[in-house]
């Protein structure tokens, strides 16, 4: 369960970046955060997992008090937590597997983490999340060999390998082409479904995150100004979400 | 081979797939660096304690060089303008040269194959003899001095251009030479309307770049009887006049380093 | 005026700069003329062009395949050991210079102050490194390796730079997110992209420096130029037939081999 208690962020530059935000989400549940660019949606995202720190009030996760997590207390917190990226982030020069299995790093004695020799069980986990996401045949290509669409699969795979309870997702689907866009939302799905992970997912495309998200979180200028179910969205709640001329904004034409 | 030898590993998931993981090539990898550079320590008898004793040798040598002898400068000039004519000459024939030759070696001008490999080979031939081989080769043709130098420096121009303008000649989009051949140019003409404007830019700056290598590929050439600096070099060297050594290679640095600037302005410009 | 007719004067009219560039390039070739004098050259150069191309086409096969330390085989295999040990150690010196020269994570005065030292370094020609490295090792093979490595620092610091100026950091934020400490990122995040641009550059370099390791015999320092230029003070023309045939076939084989790893490399 995530908690947000009147939490306010405000950037050194004095950008008020979320005012005074108070949300619940249930395990288990999949949210899209949808608003304008620079709306404060990868900021709310980012604070979940300690990317970003908050400037004032409570944010609990999973009821540990995040804001009050140092160091090491901060990163083994992240284990349980996977973050995917709109540029996927992985290491192009190696092969896919080797991706996955940066994942275990954190936890491996200090020569192993030297040498970068991993044992058969993780070896095997990391295969396991491959065949999750539908691309095993590809565990031994380099990474730069993949399309966009694969190699979203391979980041969701090394998030899956780190078995965590919430995914958190910035722009998952922003640099792929419709068709990959939609394979990689079923995975999405499924995980959600299947494995019970939480999904927070920021994303430009109102039509995919109302179909494939069960709660709609509506952001603008750093406020909420919607949450409720996909259902319950209708043209109004756009337009206040995004500005009275939500027909005009190019990405809902691109979602249609 | 290597999978024959180590055959890949089979790895099957708790679901019953079954994927290949092919064994890690990395440790025969090392072992066979290990194993090279051993020897190489071995043939070269390469000695980190002689390195790390006697170094100071090198450092003493480097110090001497500091202040260089002012007075010297009056004696560089002679040899300092000859390296460079030298290098500005061989350049320029060098370049010339390459344009035909860098034509007879791309397929997709000369339908004759024999023709285009022939030119390929001789490009690569002479790219692979190393500048001061040829000069060497060039003072017992040409006689000491310049001239062979110029030589030397004509022939690598001629490799190093060619073989970059072939390389791009062969990739120039062919629709434009086809229209002009089709409306009645030969082939040469089509070429020099439809090829050339397009490779004309790179292959100045390529040859740019290749004098800029030149002139400190002339500065050697001397040592070996070419004419130019490298004569001063050697016999400061065998001197052990390390001030006067210390002149040269500063003035060799600053002479350098201003055709260098200028060759790079033009260049920027070319791009 | 008609409309064509403007247009045709609008053109870009930058002839008077070509043709002072031409001007000038011109001068400089009347001027270089002055280098060249053919007076040298008479019958004897003639005679002994058409001699060395004998030696080439009827090379000393004895010297070219017997197994001795003179032996023409023995001689390119010590070249490539100097051409090997010495990228090795021009390798393992530039990394850290690399970093330090690199503006993207060294302070500006830092990296300008390494970036200094790599021009000096590279000012100096390769032969005068050899007879200064002589006075360290004695004349040999030894000179040579230090010779190679310090020449090789120029070029490699540069391209190292530029990879690491081009390093990827957005990897290093998934890694954060992860749980990852700041050395496990370097370890996994950094380094496996650095690694083999590192090494494909080395290749490159390893490749070059067989050129290089094959002149420095002239001054001592080991490897196959010191027979060379004695077999050829000595007018043994066979002899500097198979060793330039030596030459040619091993540094072919070097560049063939180099550019088929380094294109591995590159694609994976």
């Amino acid at each position: 369960m995530i908690e947000f208690n009147h939490v306010n962020k405000t950037y050194h530059n004095g950008t008020n970046a979320l005012k005074n935000i108070n949300l619940k989400i249930e395990q288990g549940e999949f949210v899209a955060v949808i608003g304008l660019s620079g709306a404060g949606k990868s900021t709310l995202i980012r604070c979940i997992n300690r990317m970003h720190d908050i400037t004032s009030g409570h944010l609990y996760v999973n009821h540990v008090d995040v804001s009050k997590l140092k160091g090491k207390q901060i990163r083994r917190f992240r284990r349980r937590i996977g973050m995917i990226f709109q540029s996927f982030n992985l290491v192009t020069r190696m092969s896919v597997i080797k991706n996955v299995l940066v994942s275990f790093v954190p936890d491996l004695p200090m020569w192993r983490k030297l040498t970068g020799v991993f044992t058969k069980e993780h070896k095997l986990k990391a295969l396991e999340a491959l065949d999750k996401v539908g691309i095993l045949d590809k565990a031994y290509v380099r990474v730069d060999q993949l399309s966009g669409g694969q190699q979203q699969r391979v980041a969701l795979a090394r998030t899956l390998a780190q078995n965590p309870d919430i995914l958190l997702a910035d722009e998952p689907i922003a640099s792929l082409d419709p068709v990959t866009s939609k394979l990689v939302m079923d995975d999405f799905k499924t995980i959600n479904q299947t494995m019970k992970i939480s999904v927070i997912m920021n994303i430009h495309h109102v039509e995919i995150a109302l179909e494939y998200a069960d709660r709609i979180i509506g952001v603008r200028e750093g406020e909420i100004v919607f949450d409720g179910a996909a259902d319950q969205v209708t043209k109004e709640t756009l337009d206040n979400i995004y500005g009275s001329k939500s027909n005009e904004t190019p990405f809902l034409a691109e979602a249609n | 081979m290597f999978d024959k030898w180590f055959p890949p590993k089979k790895m099957v998931l708790p679901n019953g797939k079954i994927v290949l993981e092919k064994r890690s090539r990395l440790p025969l990898t090392l072992l066979t660096l290990a194993a090279v550079t051993a020897l190489s320590v071995n043939l070269t008898g390469f000695s980190l304690h002689v390195l790390f004793t006697r170094i100071r040798q090198f450092f003493i040598i480097l110090g001497e060089m500091i202040p260089p002898k002012w007075s010297y400068t009056p004696q560089l000039w002679g040899a300092l303008l000859d390296t460079l004519q030298m290098s500005v000459l061989g350049s320029m024939i060098g370049a010339l040269l390459a344009l035909p030759f860098a034509l007879l070696a791309s397929f997709n001008v000369i339908r004759n194959k024999a023709v285009v490999t022939i030119f390929k080979v001789m490009l690569s031939l002479l790219r692979t003899l190393p500048t001061l081989v040829t000069a060497l080769i060039a003072t017992f043709v040409f006689g000491l001095g310049p001239t062979a130098g110029l030589v030397a420096i004509l022939l690598f121009t001629l490799s190093y251009v060619g073989k970059l303008l072939y390389e791009q000649i062969e990739n120039v989009d062919m629709g434009s030479f086809e229209a002009m051949e089709s409306i009645g140019m030969t082939r040469v003409q089509a070429f020099r309307y439809a090829i050339f404007p397009e490779v004309l830019p790179r292959y100045l700056s390529t040859t740019l770049f290749c004098f800029e290598g030149n002139v400190r590929y002339a500065a050697i050439l001397g040592y070996v009887g070419a004419g130019g600096i490298g004569l001063l070099i050697n016999e400061n060297l065998g001197w052990r006049d390390y001030p006067r050594v210390g002149m040269i290679i500063l003035s060799l640095g600053v002479t350098v380093y201003v055709i260098e600037t200028i060759s790079e302005h033009f260049r920027k410009k070319l791009n | 005026m008609t409309t064509i007719e403007k247009q045709l004067l609008a053109s870009p009219r930058n002839h008077r700069y070509v043709l002072t560039v031409a001007a000038i390039v011109l001068i400089l070739l009347a001027w270089s003329l002055s280098a060249v004098s053919f007076k040298d050259v008479n019958q004897n150069g003639l005679a002994i062009a058409l001699n060395i191309l004998k030696g080439i086409v009827h090379p000393d096969l004895d010297l070219l395949f017997s197994v001795s330390k003179q032996s023409v085989l023995y001689l390119l295999v010590q070249t490539t050991a100097i051409a090997f040990l010495g990228t090795l150690v021009g390798a393992v010196l530039s990394v850290p210079l690399a970093f330090l020269a690199a503006s993207n994570i060294m302070p500006k005065p830092i990296a300008w102050l390494t970036r200094m030292l790599l021009i000096m370094i590279r000012t100096i020609p390769a032969l005068v490194y050899g007879l200064m490295f002589i006075r360290v090792s004695g004349p040999g093979p030894f000179a040579g390796v230090l010779t190679i490595g310090l020449t090789s620092i120029g070029m490699l610091s540069k391209l190292y730079v530029d990879a690491i100026e081009e390093l990827d950091k957005k990897v290093l934020e998934s890694m954060t997110s992860i749980g990852c400490t700041t050395f496990e990122k370097i370890r996994y995040g950094i380094i496996p992209q650095l690694f083999s641009l590192f090494l494909s550059v080395t290749i490159y370099r390893f490749d070059m420096n067989m050129r290089e390791a094959s002149i420095l015999g002239l001054v001592g320092a080991g490897g196959i130029g010191a027979p060379l230029i004695f077999a050829m003070n000595s007018y043994k023309w066979n002899q500097v037939g198979s060793i330039l045939i030596g030459l040619v076939i091993l540094i072919l084989l070097i560049e063939w081999f180099s550019n088929k790893l380094r294109s591995k490399l590159v694609q994976g």
